[in-house]
């Protein structure tokens, strides 16, 4: 369970990235966010990740009040939320399996542990012959893959995807999201950003949209509007 | 610290434990040789600033061998008339030995000094002859005195300048010398200032190149901290390798500076020898105080990439 009561995020008196918003998303939800660049979409991501503290209002992820998560705590917030940036974010030295296990190093899972889960994971994206590969040596949308399987390995309750296909051509798009409603299939909650129409059309599930930092409209099984 | 585990119940653990401890390790390493290229441009310039601050020592250690040797070589005499007793020559060299500045005496006999004296004009016969026709020894005893420093002897010449001693002593030759101690201590401080100075100069430089070199290391990583703390990694976990890349930094380039040390210095030793008839000079100031430079550089090269891998990853570490 998502709750945001009142949010608002202000980074200076005319910077204002969101205003008084105000959502309620249900366990194994899956949701996409909609609205035009600097509508205030990101800034809800990295609220919830903690990246950035709500300037009022208060964030719930669960029983966690993420407004108030000390520093120290912020670690084992992102340990449990999956999060699927744009830009992949891998690490450029490390290879496809290293990527992936240092999610759970992190954690300080044990070396067993980690020779069970990542190859799973790397399995459910279907990476397994590349397993050794930099980044750099694969494509666009295997390197998405990647991160999704990065955000698997923790078997998250959510998954916050941060416009996913956004540097993805037609066909690397469409796998990307299957591979997200399949994971949505299995339980898992899934905040989907994203200002590609088609996507949103073709899911037919919840779209919130946002414009100018605040929410525009709440449709349960609804199209992009905008 | 109670953290509510609202989503996996796996066993979360935040501290730094030893598996953390080896991982970073591990990651350090493979950091290490995975940007090579920039590990080795961070060593070459720490390597070349060590170079820079041991080319220092070594020009203080040879001024201040220099110095030392002119200063060994001054001292003054005392002569004592031919009519002085033994009585006041001995009242006279007990009060000058007396002093705590003083490091060493030398009583010649007035048969002692006649013999010198032969000796050293043994070419010219007039002054033999003269001394012959004389028939006794014009030539009284001489008290050649070394202090522990040439700022010491002003007091010794003030101390047996009375007018008790003026019909026992003849002459003394602090006179003559006085302008070359004065020169000498002129030049020792002025070489201790120039020392100083560079040695400021050198720190600084050394200091501002080897911050900037590991900052601008930690500059083009920034990407790479900012995913790990995306991913969950806590400042330690993210730190760590990069605190012990410095320590291999460090102890690499004292290793490789020591080894360029001792075969540029062992280089330079034939021409010192020639100066000073001294065999491995240089070399031997550096084994003999080898703990001291390896060390004080090893600590403070270390405190230096270590503060400067902290400060720089600071504002990173705050997404």
């Amino acid at each position: 369970m998502i709750s945001l009561e009142s949010v608002s995020k202000k980074y200076n008196r005319k910077s204002v990235a969101l205003e008084d918003v105000s959502l309620f998303i249900e366990p194994g939800e899956m949701v996409s966010i909609v609205g035009q660049s600097g509508s205030g979409k990101t800034t809800l991501v990295k609220l919830l990740i903690a990246e950035e503290r709500a300037s009022s209002g208060r964030v719930k992820i669960g029983d966690w009040d993420i407004t108030r998560v000390s520093r120290r705590d912020v670690p084992l917030l992102r340990r449990q939320i999956g999060v699927i940036f744009q830009d992949f974010k891998l690490l450029a030295k490390k290879t496809v399996y290293e990527n992936v296990a240092f999610a759970l190093q992190v954690a300080g899972e044990s070396p067993f542990r980690i020779r069970e889960v990542v190859p799973e994971v790397i399995e459910i994206v279907g990476l397994q012959d590349k397993m050794s590969r930099y980044p750099h040596q694969l494509s666009g949308g295997e390197q998405q893959r990647v991160v999704i399987a990065r955000s698997l390995v923790h078997r998250p309750k959510i998954i916050v995807a941060d416009e996913p296909t956004g540097n993805l051509d037609a066909i690397n798009t469409q796998e990307i999201i299957d591979i997200l409603s399949k994971i949505n299939d299995f339980g898992t909650t899934i905040l989907l950003v994203t200002h590609n129409k088609d996507v949103v059309n073709h899911l037919r599930k919840r779209v919130i949209t946002i414009h100018g930092g605040q929410i525009v409209s709440d449709q349960q099984s609804g199209k992009y509007r905008l | 610290m109670v953290v509510r585990l609202f989503l996996i119940s796996s066993q979360e653990n935040i501290d730094f434990s030893m598996l953390s401890f080896f991982r970073v390790i591990k990651f350090a390493i493979q950091d290490f040789f995975r940007n090579f290229s920039l590990s080795f441009m961070t060593i070459l310039t720490l390597v070349l600033m060590l170079l820079s601050v041991n080319a220092l020592i070594a020009f203080r250690v040879v001024g201040q061998h220099a110095i030392e040797m002119v200063e060994d070589q001054i001292n003054i005499s005392i002569y004592f008339s031919h009519t002085a007793s033994d009585e006041h020559i001995s009242e006279i060299v007990g009060f000058v030995q007396s002093f705590p500045e003083v490091e060493q005496t030398t009583f010649k006999t007035p048969d002692q000094v006649l013999e010198e004296f032969r000796t050293q004009h043994a070419a010219n016969h007039e002054i033999l002859a003269s001394l012959d026709e004389l028939g006794e020894n014009p030539l009284g005893a001489t008290l050649i005195v070394k202090t522990n420093n040439p700022e010491d002897y002003e007091n010794i010449i003030t101390a047996i300048d009375i007018p008790e001693y003026q019909d026992i002593i003849d002459a003394q030759t602090f006179g003559d010398t006085q302008a070359a101690i004065e020169n000498i201590r002129n030049i020792t401080e002025r070489v201790e200032r120039v020392s100083l100075s560079l040695a400021i100069m050198f720190g600084l430089i050394a200091f501002i190149i080897i911050f900037n070199t590991i900052r601008v290391a930690i500059y083009t990583q920034r990407e790479e901290i900012s995913i790990k703390k995306l991913v969950g990694a806590t400042d330690w976990f993210v730190k760590g390798p990069y605190i012990v890349q410095s320590i291999f930094f460090t102890v690499i380039s004292i290793a490789v500076t020591s080894y360029l040390v001792m075969f540029i210095w062992s280089r330079f030793d034939p021409y010192w020898g020639l100066i000073w008839h001294q065999a491995d000079f240089l070399t031997n100031y550096y084994n003999s105080n080898i703990l001291f430079l390896l060390s004080s550089q090893t600590a403070a090269v270390l405190v230096l990439t270590i503060f400067s891998a902290t400060l720089a990853m600071r504002r990173y570490l705050r997404t």
